[in-house]
């Protein structure tokens, strides 16, 4: 907004224009925020430093930071972090290299492309749980299609439990979660495919680049941006993964899919251990925050990124 | 790709060779969207012992509609045993689950674009100290993990007695959709000339009277867009569903679905059908506004 439309606006005394009607108008929506994020946050950190677990409701005693010396000292949350590692890793690097794949197909011409843009909303459509419990037959050890698919191609000689396997079952979580995410990278990579000026490829054909020069010059510096994105939304979204992990594999086979969220959920809903629970909570939040602030600054260094 | 070859082509057979190509990617791609969700499709037409037979049957060979009854005619005649006991509770609760869903998803998607218009009307026209520190703090609310703020919103609804109400899921949901409806609905409001709404106002409109008559009708688009998303955000969502409700009086599709996936003696063919139910309402949204959710999606997201 330019300063001298700022001041003409102001001269013709239309009242709308005043600082406070914009905090008028803002001002159920910060309502709604502070009082329902803001307000739970707060909230959140102080229960964390507290001992308070619903099955001694009446103890709700001060403890510091002893939650968090609990968490750091166990076991349990290295394993969960170093899970949620893989599992975001596999989420992520999956859902790029398939969403770039997919549109960069996409992004060329040929019959029937139209009706493979639209179908590639299916899964972005399908609630997680619904995703969680259409692959929880897929994986079936008994009558699952992955089974039946396999065996009939011959590249399994027997039936396999894919979700009583630690390896198989991280891997079918990933799968499934990766079907449900790759429609949105698709459709932020092909918006901004479409707007790569076509003679930038002239250019560099004329140049002589051959395919995959024009991709790693052209393409690839124009993809930075939504990459970015895509990176951010994926990386949170895989960090929060509940829903498929609930219905798909409960954490297990043993802790094998258990990821920090699966853990704060644990703690807190089965342990009913809301202090630890809540201090779960806030050590996926920092985590979730540390990453996104890396993410910005390495593109913002490269200097591939304007806000 | 194979360049040594295709040299010694002609090029129209080249590009005849590139166009089969892509069209064998893109049916690959078709084959890996569609197929698990035909399967889970194919399965609420299927009898429960079609659906449990090995090898799986890829297409129902006794193909039904039986499944589907259930869910409209409980207490039908032709159910036997354990169908008639396992069938009528999910017979029970799949209906009230998809009025609970629509009821708590449209009640979001409207309060988002009444709260979300002010507040991205504000962004996009007005200018106020602290407007990009205000934007930052909608956004960056976003970054919380739902998981952090379940157990405080848990007790606050408790405290307010809003346990296992559609209300309390309504408000829930409108704190995660707000900041990205006041995101999208500044970037279309910006886009809208403002030469439209200064000659409503010249003309003698109050500005309630340009919003509803100038404003609101050209930024359509936007606003069909964020509508939908916070109706599928509200729609998707389990964690808080599970966790702030009890009973069929508030429980939305997801619990209702994974309440059954979670149970064992469930017959999967019902399962399969309530499963095909709550993807319904949002499948629909997704093709009726295919243009917008893309636009939408990238609006933000793509450099202009």
């Amino acid at each position: 907004m330019s300063a001298g439309r700022w001041t003409a606006e102001r001269s013709r005394g239309v009242g709308y224009g005043r600082p406070s009607f914009a905090f008028l108008l803002n001002a159920p929506s910060l309502v709604v925020i502070v009082l329902l994020v803001g307000y739970p946050i707060a909230q959140s950190a102080w229960i964390s430093l507290h001992r308070y677990n619903l099955k001694r409701p009446n103890v709700f005693r001060f403890a510091g930071l002893d939650n968090y010396a609990s968490i750091l000292a166990s076991d349990e949350f290295w394993s969960a972090l170093w899970i949620t590692a893989q599992f975001v890793a596999l989420v992520v690097g999956l859902v790029v290299v398939l969403g770039i794949a997919i549109a960069l197909l996409l992004n060329r011409p040929f019959p029937g492309c139209g009706v493979v843009r639209a179908l590639i909303l299916v899964p972005w459509a399908i609630p997680p749980v619904v995703n969680g419990l259409m692959w929880q037959w897929i994986y079936d050890s008994k009558v699952g299609a992955l089974n039946g698919a396999l065996f009939a191609l011959g590249l399994i000689p027997e039936y396999r439990g894919w979700l009583s396997d630690p390896t198989s079952a991280m891997l079918a979580l990933v799968w499934a979660d990766v079907w449900n995410m790759v429609p949105l990278a698709v459709i932020l990579l092909l918006a901004a495919l479409q707007r790569i000026p076509g003679e930038l490829y002239d250019a560099a054909r004329v140049d002589g680049g051959n395919a995959w020069q024009l991709f790693r010059h052209v393409t690839l510096p124009w993809l930075a941006q939504p990459l970015l994105v895509v990176l951010i939304l994926q990386t949170m979204s895989a960090i929060r993964a509940f829903d498929v992990i609930y219905v798909l594999t409960a954490g297990g086979p043993g802790t094998a899919t258990t990821t920090l969220t699966w853990k704060t959920y644990l703690t807190t809903f089965d342990s009913l251990d809301f202090g630890l629970g809540n201090a779960y909570a806030y050590t996926v939040s920092l985590l979730t925050l540390a990453l996104a602030l890396v993410y910005f600054r390495v593109l913002y260094r490269r200097g591939e990124f304007e806000a | 790709m194979s360049a040594a070859p295709a040299d010694r082509l002609s090029p129209a057979a080249r590009r005849r060779l590139t166009q089969a190509l892509l069209m064998l990617g893109g049916l690959a791609v078709a084959i890996y969207v569609l197929a698990p969700f035909s399967w889970l499709v194919m399965t609420s037409f299927m009898h429960e012992r079609d659906a449990l037979g090995v090898p799986p049957q890829w297409i129902a060979q006794h193909p039904t509609l039986e499944n589907y009854r259930t869910f409209f005619d409980p207490g039908g005649a032709d159910k036997t045993g354990t169908r008639a006991i396992v069938g009528s509770r999910a017979a029970e609760q799949t209906l009230p689950g998809m009025a609970n869903s629509l009821i708590v998803a449209t009640g979001t998607a409207v309060l988002n674009l009444v709260l979300g218009t002010l507040a991205g009307y504000a962004f996009a026209r007005l200018r106020f100290p602290g407007k990009s520190w205000l934007l930052g703090l909608y956004l960056g609310s976003r970054m919380v993990p739902g998981i952090a703020l379940i157990v405080p919103l848990y007790l606050t609804v408790k405290t307010y007695g809003l346990l296992d109400s559609r209300t309390a899921l309504v408000v829930t949901y409108l704190t995660f959709t707000l900041p990205f409806t006041i995101w999208l609905l500044k970037n279309y409001f910006q886009a809208i000339p403002r030469s439209l709404e200064e000659a409503a106002l010249v003309d003698g409109c109050t500005w309630p009277q340009m919003m509803m008559k100038v404003l609101l009708p050209a930024a359509a688009p936007g606003l069909v867009a964020a509508a939908m998303f916070a109706f599928m955000t509200a729609w998707n969502d389990y964690l808080f569903a599970v966790i702030l409700t009890n009973t069929i009086a508030a429980k939305t599709m997801p619990v209702v679905v994974a309440g059954f996936a979670t149970d064992v003696t469930t017959e999967r063919t019902l399962l399969a059908t309530s499963g095909v139910f709550a993807v319904i309402p949002p499948l629909i949204l997704a093709f009726a506004f295919q243009r917008l959710i893309v636009q939408g999606l990238t609006s933000g997201a793509v450099k202009d």
